[in-house]
């Protein structure tokens, strides 16, 4: 019993260890290769797979979280008589946290999977060796890439998610619940500072590199066979999708002291 | 272990050197203590049954696996303890044919074969690109597939696009991963000349690891052979076939023992 413990133990410690290396030679190959002009055909490639292909189905995202919280919150504010006070709790939630949270978790099923399938297959069927094996270093020819894809563009595909959910909302708020549009925007710009829209767009770096980071490991890691690559898939969604609650959680910390920090300054300025 | 080549061997200039190999995964212990010298332009065969730890072995001469405890050197320098970096320019002068081709999918054959080419050749020499690659295709029989992807080629065809790329650096040495393989005994012919023929016009020094006796018997200078770990022969064709260790003759000769066929429930006949 103690031994398998013990086991465990050392077997978390090692697999923590291998990820930082990873993540680190990632992050270390990518600085380096912002300043080497060859490496961005590679990039723009992925950028086409990751990022524009995404953006349909971030859009869709965004589109119906707006519209189901416009539909959900009415009831309770109407029984306040603050009904009008709606595009603020919507506009709100959707740049500051659900936009950029569900975006995210969108894309670690989309593009995370597709990830780790791919650099899972190829793992299994020895071309990450023959990379290898040709004096290139994998890390940088497969994972640079598709780490710097998805830090660029998870924010900008954030920023759709965030655009359709503020429509989506408004769309439902004017047509269905017959809120005033005038006061709707008032009341919503009036609540909803750059700083909360920032916020939402910073937290998508963070998202996009744990899920590229995330995702390619696992591909790199799997097990051999069709189960192996399979299972690779799950626990690199599992694993991103908890690191982006975890980030969610540490950035929204990160964000309020640094907001309650410049909050004076920021009255003094005004 | 017999030697018969060991005394010619070490007269001859290494181009690879494994010094006391041994290799651990875990608690089992796949390579126990293999020492072995790769004459310069010779052919050496590596059989022995599946899972004795051949691909272990040939892996561990591009560094692909790293050793448990032991040495391997390339033209006497000591690679394994190098980083993977300092180790890109040796790896450029050894090919590598996997043992499923390991061609790149989503990419054609052309963008395969220039693979190495576009990692480690810039400017100039980069401008001869397609003749490099109908070159190399010529030499494996397969000019005008440059636009074919390799799901549509057949087994064959992709290692010898495998066999292309591996060569497309022009190396000194080519390892061969079970290169006949999964292949039928025509295609799997065409193979063994390809290997005589690169060693024939570059001169390469070649390893190959293969369970295909009649594959060793052709195109072998000298064949080695691993059981549990171990290399218990080490000698030319005819050194192999005249051996009397009772595992060597059942390997060549395809044969089960008593034993295997006991825990088979099956009788000899």
């Amino acid at each position: 019993m103690l031994m398998a413990i013990g086991a465990r133990t050392l077997q978390f410690f090692e697999d923590t260890g291998q990820f930082a290396r990873f993540g680190s030679q990632a992050l270390g190959c990518s600085v380096r290769c912002l300043f080497r002009s060859h490496a961005y055909g590679l990039v723009s490639t992925q950028i086409n797979a990751i990022g524009v292909r995404s953006v349909p189905v971030i859009m869709i995202t965004g589109a119906f979280v707006g519209m189901t919280l416009a539909i959900q919150a009415y009831d309770q504010l109407a029984s306040m008589g603050m009904e009008e006070h709606l595009g603020v709790l919507i506009n709100l939630s959707v740049v500051k946290e659900l936009g950029p949270v569900l975006a995210a978790v969108m894309l670690a099923g989309r593009i995370g999977g597709a990830l780790t399938a791919e650099l899972g297959t190829m793992n299994v069927t020895e071309q990450i060796d023959a990379i290898r094996s040709m004096g290139t270093d994998p890390v940088r020819y497969l994972v640079v890439p598709r780490v710097m894809a998805c830090l660029l563009l998870t924010p900008v595909l954030i920023i759709y998610a965030d655009l359709l959910g503020v429509l989506g909302g408004a769309m439902v708020s004017f047509a269905h619940l017959g809120i005033n549009g005038r006061a709707y925007w008032d009341f919503s710009a009036h609540g909803v500072a750059m700083w909360d829209l920032g916020i939402g767009v910073i937290k998508g770096f963070f998202f996009g590199g744990a899920i590229a980071t995330v995702s390619c490991y696992k591909g790199f890691t799997c097990k051999e066979g069709a189960h192996g690559v399979g299972q690779a898939c799950t626990e690199a969604f599992v694993l991103s999708f908890i690191s982006i609650l975890v980030l969610d959680f540490g950035l929204a910390v990160a964000a309020k002291a640094i907001y309650q920090s410049f909050w004076p300054i920021r009255s003094i300025v005004g | 272990m017999i030697s018969q080549s060991e005394s010619k061997s070490s007269q001859e200039t290494p181009v690879l050197e494994i010094k006391g190999l041994v290799k651990k995964f875990g608690q089992r212990t796949v390579l126990k203590n293999i020492s072995l010298c790769f004459a310069k332009g010779k052919t050496t065969a590596i059989i022995g049954p599946s899972g004795c730890g051949k691909t272990v072995l040939i892996k561990h001469l591009i560094c692909l696996l790293r050793p448990s405890t032991g040495e391997v050197l390339f033209k006497g320098q000591r690679i394994d303890e190098l980083d993977e970096s300092a180790l890109a320019p040796i790896r450029t002068r050894i090919g590598f044919l996997f043992q499923a081709g390991a061609l790149f999918d989503s990419l054609t054959v052309r963008e395969n074969i220039l693979f190495p080419v576009r990692q480690h050749q810039k400017g100039p020499a980069f401008k001869d690109a397609d003749d490099l690659v109908r070159n190399k295709l010529t030499m494996v029989g397969l000019d005008g597939f440059q636009d074919y992807y390799p799901a549509n080629l057949s087994g064959g065809q992709q290692k010898r696009v495998a066999l292309a790329r591996a060569i497309a650096l022009d190396p000194e040495v080519i390892l061969y991963d079970e290169p006949t393989t999964g292949l039928d005994p025509i295609r799997s012919d065409i193979i063994n000349e390809l290997i005589l023929k690169l060693q024939r016009e570059l001169a390469v020094t070649s390893v190959v690891v293969t369970h295909d006796m009649k594959s060793a018997y052709k195109i072998a200078d000298r064949i080695i052979m691993l059981h549990d770990g171990n290399v218990i022969v080490d000698g030319d064709a005819d050194h192999v076939k005249n051996h009397t260790h009772p595992i060597v003759q059942q390997f060549i000769h395809g044969r089960l023992s008593e034993e295997d066929l006991a825990s088979l429930n099956v009788s000899s006949f």
